[in-house]
């Protein structure tokens, strides 16, 4: 069997869902966020295989995947900072008890 | 391509019959008793010749480790721009060297702040 | 490549710098604020100088063009009056006021590298600075609702963003290019229904940055963040970034996505009959001021995307302005507007400690200046004239009526309708109500400032809306 362009695609799918399912059902702030980095890494799956099967003469789809990656490691520190707030003042991470607010 | 595949399932069969024959070969052993049986408290505790652990594991960390942990994240990955910048570095000449000072002039603020906020001190 | 081309951004990252090293340096903090706004003037001279300047650089990654010079000079006057009207607000943060302006300029800086982009890389990257500083801002106060407000933002656009970033993976394996104007070429004949790939890559384009815009059913956010945040960002957040992401959008869809017009213009067109609707339906049961208004700005999401769905046809027979230059008026009308309502809105609930209506009671008799003001803008959101709410519903209808959207139209002027009875309920808590107190509003100059700009601004554009429409048509005229 030959490892083509479709496995990467399936497979990033398979963990893109996975992560948006965690990301919209999980109730832990900390794990919504770990769900939220499976999504990424989904799509740097896509990314570096799209440049491998469709534009290998660029650099174009590596370069995203770092932009993405370090943009992800920015997004994360400031998201744990803001848990860290929340934390110090209601002693809780659970995603369905800071509800201070509802329509 | 097939044969890498064929390396990786020797290993595979390898790692697999180690762990199997670490676990079966005691068990055999005493089934027929070649070896004997003479259980004592030291033998049977957790963690026979360390430190008997103490209160439980999940504990909570002080929360200044997570500064340190969200610092270290911050910086750490920003040398991910450092590797296909230090491979490309005779073609990108005088401009990405200087575009490199800028890119860390900014990071050594962000640093500074750190410093002069007291992050960096275990109080 | 021309660094001059960036210089606006790049002394706005520099203004941010120093505000951040000054901060650490000295102790009286009230300079910041001052050097914030003076700053600003070095990008926005910058910006004026380059006006007229059609050239790209960066391989192409950075454009300079009347679009992107307009949105940069829009997005650093958002800034400064933010900015102003913060200073009665930063007695909330004092500690931390050079962070605060620090960031705001961040954050203009990446709205203005949206909006000259034309790179899906650098849109990226330009969207998640405006984002992650946004996040900062909106759990900026101690107060558990802000850290609320702040943590809901954070994870809805982080998934966003992920949804965003799967749409530009898409796109990018189907032309093997991200730069906007290879896609365009790459696009196959057939439409989209050929092509479920490219369909699903649009579609999660437009699901990420309507987040960005609050259109429905992305906005589930936006009452909890606009209820938390402070005031000041509450009106930044409405105004600049939904400006920004609509800027980010028209640049995509009509640069990379041109062909394809029909398509996604009918998809915009259900999504603004939707958004306005659910918008203008629900600000009707709110009590809270703040909640109130980011339902508005629901609703005036969907009036904007009118704008996307009368695709620009640049037919010389039309009777009034293309969609995007509609939309670009209509955005800069709204921005003066929404503006104007939270800069009084601060002033006020800084007195009285709270953003419910039912506290407005009689309020015209303690403020009556910042009263007057906060009647004259609701009156330009509900569109009335003498205002700039008003010319640009006209315009936004015209161009829509012009590309046969006549149903549309239609929702939108019910909507309206429906929309002046929850604005002018605030105006008769504030004139006929009994008042709670008989204490005096204060206010700074920088506040009353920035609150005479926007107000005389939608006076202005009001009555004489010819000039901003010329340059805005200007602007778009790079659209084919």
């Amino acid at each position: 069997m030959v490892v083509g362009l479709e496995h990467f695609l399936i497979l990033s799918a398979i963990l893109f869902s996975i992560g948006l399912y965690g990301a919209l059902a999980k109730r832990n702030a900390v794990v919504i966020l770990m769900s939220i980095e499976i999504m990424l890494n989904a799509v740097n799956i896509s990314m570096v295989a799209f440049w491998r099967y469709i534009a290998p003469a660029l650099m174009t789809g590596q370069v995203f995947v770092i932009f993405i990656m370090v943009v992800a490691a920015a997004e994360v520190a400031v998201g744990l900072a803001i848990i860290i707030a929340i934390y110090r003042s209601r002693e809780t991470v659970d995603a369905e008890q800071i509800d201070l607010m509802k329509w | 391509m097939l044969e890498n595949f064929g390396y990786i399932g020797i290993f595979l069969i390898a790692a697999l019959g180690f762990a199997i024959s670490t676990i079966t070969l005691p068990i055999l052993l005493r089934r027929f008793h070649i070896v004997p049986k003479k259980p004592n408290p030291v033998k049977s505790s957790t963690y026979e010749c360390g430190m008997d652990t103490v209160g439980k594991s999940r504990v909570q960390f002080n929360f200044r480790y997570y500064f340190y942990a969200l610092l270290f994240v911050v910086f750490d990955i920003q040398v991910v721009f450092l590797y296909p910048w230090a491979v490309a570095l005779g073609e990108l000449k005088l401009f990405g060297f200087l575009e490199m000072l800028a890119f860390f002039s900014i990071l050594i603020v962000g640093f500074l702040y750190a410093w002069r906020k007291g992050v960096l001190e275990w109080k | 490549m021309n660094l001059y081309l960036l210089a606006p951004e790049i002394s706005l990252c520099a203004l941010a710098i120093v505000v951040i090293l000054l901060d650490l340096f000295i102790g009286r903090k009230w300079i910041l604020g001052v050097v914030a706004v003076a700053g600003l003037i070095v990008p926005a001279a910058f910006t004026l100088a380059l006006w007229g300047v059609n050239e790209t650089s960066f391989n192409g990654m950075l454009v300079v063009d009347q679009f992107s010079l307009f949105f940069k000079l829009f997005f650093l006057v958002i800034a400064a009056l933010v900015i102003l009207s913060s200073t009665d607000y930063s007695f909330k943060f004092s500690a931390f006021r050079g962070e605060y302006y620090a960031l705001v300029l961040l954050s203009a800086m990446g709205m203005m590298l949206m909006a000259s982009t034309r790179e899906l890389i650098s849109i990226y990257i330009a969207v998640e600075l405006t984002g992650i500083s946004l996040y900062v801002l909106a759990g900026f106060l101690k107060d558990p609702k802000s850290s609320e407000a702040g943590l809901k933002y954070l994870l809805l656009g982080a998934v966003a963003s992920a949804v965003l970033l799967y749409g530009m993976a898409m796109v990018f394996g189907l032309s093997g290019t991200t730069h906007l104007n290879e896609i365009a070429a790459s696009i196959p004949a057939g439409g989209l229904l050929a092509n479920p790939a490219l369909l699903m890559g649009i579609v999660l384009l437009v699901a990420g940055f309507g987040f960005k815009i609050a259109a429905v059913p992305f906005q589930m956010w936006v009452p909890d963040v606009y209820e938390g945040a402070p005031t000041p960002i509450t009106a930044y957040l409405s105004v600049a970034s939904k400006a920004a992401g609509f800027a980010v959008i028209l640049r995509v869809f009509y640069e990379a996505l041109g062909p394809l017009s029909l398509d996604w213009g009918i998809i915009f067109a259900v999504l603004a009959a939707i958004t306005m609707t659910l918008g203008n339906v629900v600000a009707i049961a709110q009590t809270n001021i703040k909640r109130m208004l980011a339902y508005s700005s629901i609703a005036h999401a969907g009036y904007l995307m009118m704008g996307l769905a009368a695709v620009s046809t640049l037919d010389p027979g039309a009777l009034g302005p293309s969609g995007p230059g509609a939309l670009v008026f209509f955005l800069a009308a709204y921005a003066l507007t929404n503006l104007g309502a939270f800069i009084a809105i601060i002033a006020i609930s800084n007195k009285i400690d709270s953003d419910e209506i039912s506290d407005y009671s009689g309020m015209a008799r303690r403020a009556p200046i910042l009263s007057l003001a906060l009647l004259f803008c609701l009156i330009s959101l509900i569109g009335i004239p003498p205002t700039a709410g008003f010319i640009a519903k006209i315009y936004i209808f015209t161009a829509a009526v012009d590309y046969g959207l006549i149903w549309l139209v239609i929702i939108a002027v019910i909507n309206t309708v429906i929309s002046a009875y929850y604005y002018l309920r605030v105006a008769r808590v504030m004139y006929l109500g009994t008042p709670l107190s008989e204490e005096r509003v204060p206010s700074s100059w920088a506040l009353r400032a920035a609150l005479a700009f926007a107000c005389l601004g939608v006076l202005f554009l009001g009555l004489y809306p010819w000039a901003l429409l010329r340059i805005a048509e200007t602007a778009v005229s790079i659209f084919p």
